[in-house]
């Protein structure tokens, strides 16, 4: 990572640049992602159990750890598929509702958005490093009176709604060859 | 060096409100991944993205003001993001390249 330790307690460190592959369960209609570091994107269909995955697409992300730079502990951020923020995510929906609310007094609010477990269920981000990625963003902020505030996905958004909504990088991915 | 000083240097055009702040640098990028990992609180953004995306990018790591370049349009609702955001964007019909030289000579490292 490129920012600089100097001043900052909360460093992102150890960087992994890789793609974000959802893949899609034919008979079902399920979808779900997983994070891959490998150059290029898997797109290989595969069975797990009864179930056939096959692949939906892919944006380049990547995984960090966040370093306390007092106490040198380093917290792995592996389960973060991503952060929606309030005005991306749909019309009406309530994050839309308080991320408005909020940022009449200039708090910007971003949902931390999991990876699903293999089985489907939701994986939450421990509330220890929900409070780390707060401090790691709004220690740097040099906009008088701004505030960053990240949540957990305390709406469940992690079923309901598009990957597109999330900050990712969907069709950056140079390296893929074409029909994909 | 303010925002409103360099944008009338560089013949930028502004879509939203000014924001006028202090711009410390400049990131340049498409990927809103790279923007949240390397881009510092005051850098100038310049990108091609007219995402939504990019906005919320840009707010997260405390950009000062995202330059659109190539004549990109953002669309009304991303404008209204950023107006939101008060984050400025500036379209430009010049590349990142010739953004950047502009930048350089204008003293942003």
């Amino acid at each position: 990572m490129t920012s600089a330790s100097a001043g900052v307690r909360y460093q992102m460190v150890n960087v992994r640049p890789g793609h974000v592959i959802i893949e899609h369960e034919q008979r079902g209609q399920r979808a779900r992602a997983y994070f891959s570091d490998e150059p290029l994107p898997p797109i290989e269909e595969y069975r797990e159990g009864a179930t056939t995955w096959h692949y939906s697409g892919t944006a380049q992300s990547f995984q960090f750890d966040v370093r306390d730079n007092e106490t040198g502990e380093v917290v792995s951020f592996k389960e973060l598929l991503g952060l929606l923020y309030y005005a991306c995510a749909k019309e009406g929906s309530p994050i839309r509702e308080l991320g408005a609310i909020a940022e009449e007094n200039r708090i910007a609010t971003y949902l931390a958005l999991t990876y699903e477990g293999p089985d489907g269920s939701k994986s939450v981000l421990a509330p220890a490093k929900v409070r780390v990625l707060n401090r790691l963003f709004n220690e740097r902020l040099t906009t008088p009176g701004k505030k960053i505030l990240i949540l957990p996905d305390l709406f469940d958004l992690y079923r309901s709604m598009s990957y597109g909504e999330i900050m990712l990088d969907f069709g950056l991915t140079s390296m893929e060859p074409d029909g994909r | 060096m303010k925002l409103k000083e360099l944008a009338e240097k560089l013949e930028l055009k502004a879509v939203t409100q000014l924001f006028d702040k202090e711009v410390t640098g400049v990131y340049i990028s498409d990927m809103v991944s790279d923007v949240i990992a390397n881009s510092k609180p005051g850098n100038l953004l310049v990108t091609i993205q007219i995402h939504g995306n990019v906005i919320a990018a840009a707010n997260l790591v405390d950009s000062a003001a995202i330059v659109v370049t190539q004549g990109k349009q953002p669309a009304p609702d991303v404008v209204k993001m950023a107006e939101k955001a008060q984050i400025a964007i500036f379209t430009t019909p010049l590349n990142q390249w010739q953004v950047a030289t502009k930048l350089y000579e204008c003293g942003i490292r």
